[in-house]
């Protein structure tokens, strides 16, 4: 970690309530439950920031709302919020996402990640590196960087369920 | 209506293939893949083309993906292009019956994007994420002189490729751009940057006469630009080709035999467009889910006349596939 904190003193939000609402379906083993944007939203909600013992939650980085899903076309569209607009961790959240994303989600999903709108002054740039997977394998075979991936991940399975105890 | 007919999968590598390579007369096709190795497929007999076979494995040489593998015109070496930010020069050892890497070019900063040999072999192209493409010169005995250092993409180079018959260079970048590089009394310099791709270009190929060249780019069109006035013209877009692919379009191949063109997408399909009179080009034919659910990395037409229905496809299912043009 740091020295010096991008963000000293990030805006803590309330957890929102981490159980979906359940239906008579999802209990019914004949019926597929298809991909929802619920789903992605569990899977990643609990990643841990890179410089916070906060999860994205918990800094509203990352919102149910702006996540979308289309289980039949196959795509995820994840969108998130830097802490602040000149946030220099947003390429390496957006990878936490994305790396999360490709371990946990069947392989015929295509993702997309971006910033959102106006919320980051590097927006373009960000949102480029993110989608470019030749970038991203290059990324992944840096020891250092995987690292610190996982580390991010490492709390990613609580699913909101838990308040990370810090 | 021509379409593509499925003649063999090739299954051998243990991580997504970047790229494939054809050897340039006979039947054998090189990839490279995230799994650090090179692979050499042939038929299991020379007749039957349904049943192919890993012939040899180049490995050892690099410590991370290969991104790209090219042929020189003799079809005795083969160049890699490594993320580790070396090329390697590979030949085969008739004495121990395998291929060898004989020579590791350094100097690139970081990952190698795409490895060229210019059409006589007496020139070799490399590009990289640090903005630059190099360009050596192959001399006897395994030996490389770096002729010169090229710095004006903005942005990580993505794909080098040679004028099918004269010394002249075009490369493709993430700066949306496409410069063509010429020399002038050994000196290399840029003699045109086509401006009109609104994201990445991953890919280009000349066609067959080298006065026109198709690029491919992540704004999800193909983009076709010619040569005006002769020789030291410049080079101006022809014509967009939009609609086709819905997602990033990372490989294009344009046939120096038929002049169809075979366009890869992270879409899953490939489509092969044809020449449509004046200045039109369209569909003739598409393979959707080529290779499953999967990115489409690499296409590769068949480089001669015998085999001149054939295109190879890369993905990263890990899979080659070979696929036959049928009319």
């Amino acid at each position: 970690m740091s020295q010096t904190l991008i963000n000293a003193n990030p805006t803590v939000y309330n957890l929102t309530k981490a159980s979906r609402r359940e239906t008579a379906d999802e209990y019914d083993d004949n019926i597929e439950d298809p991909i929802d944007a619920q789903e992605v939203f569990d899977l990643i909600r609990s990643i841990s920031d890179p410089e916070h013992p906060l999860t994205l939650e918990q800094l509203n980085v990352t919102q149910h709302q702006h996540i979308h899903v289309d289980d039949n076309r196959n795509s995820v569209q994840v969108e998130f919020t830097p802490t602040i607009p000149h946030c220099s961790m947003a390429t390496l959240i957006g990878l936490c996402i994305r790396v999360r994303l490709l371990r946990s989600l069947p392989e015929r999903f295509k993702v997309d990640i971006r910033v959102r709108q106006g919320t980051h002054q590097s927006e373009t740039a960000v949102n480029k590196q993110l989608n470019d997977k030749e970038r991203v394998a290059a990324a992944l075979e840096n020891g250092h960087l995987l690292e610190v991936v996982n580390q991010c991940l490492a709390t990613a399975n609580l699913r909101g369920h838990e308040v990370a105890s810090h | 209506m021509p379409h593509l007919e499925l003649l063999a999968t090739l299954e051998g590598h243990q991580d997504r293939v970047w790229q494939a390579s054809w050897h340039p007369t006979k039947t054998l096709l090189a990839t490279c893949s995230g799994d650090k190795t090179v692979r050499l497929w042939a038929p299991a007999t020379p007749t039957d083309f349904t049943k192919w076979v890993c012939v040899d494995t180049l490995k050892g040489a690099h410590k991370r993906t290969i991104r790209s593998v090219a042929w020189s015109p003799s079809g005795n070496e083969i160049a890699t292009a490594s993320f580790d930010a070396t090329t390697g020069i590979w030949e085969r050892d008739p004495q121990i019956a395998d291929w060898e890497c004989m020579a590791t070019l350094e100097g690139h900063e970081n990952e190698i994007k795409s490895v060229a040999w210019s059409s006589s072999g007496a020139l070799l192209a490399t590009c990289s994420r640090d903005k630059s493409v190099w360009i050596w010169e192959v001399e006897s005995d395994n030996d490389f002189e770096c002729l010169s250092v090229l710095q004006e993409h903005s942005q990580d180079v993505k794909m080098v490729a040679w004028h099918p018959k004269e010394e002249i260079l075009a490369s493709a970048s993430y700066d949306d751009t496409i410069k063509i590089w010429k020399e002038d009394e050994d000196d290399w310099y840029c003699a045109d940057t086509l401006h009109g791709h609104a994201s990445t270009v991953w890919s280009l190929d000349f066609n067959a006469a080298g006065d026109k060249i198709v690029s491919a780019s992540d704004d999800k069109t193909l983009k076709i630009w010619k040569q005006d006035g002769g020789k030291d013209g410049s080079w101006t877009c022809e014509t967009t080709l939009e609609g086709y692919h819905d997602r990033c379009i990372y490989s294009v191949s344009w046939s120096k035999i038929h002049g169809l063109m075979a366009s890869a997408s992270g879409d899953n399909t490939i489509q092969i467009i044809s020449k449509d009179g004046e200045a039109g080009y369209r569909s003739v034919a598409v393979m959707q889910d080529a290779h499953g659910v999967h990115d489409i990395n690499g296409v590769a037409w068949f480089p001669t006349q015998t085999h001149q229905d054939w295109l190879a496809s890369v993905g990263d299912d890990g899979l080659v596939r070979i696929w036959r043009m049928v009319e």
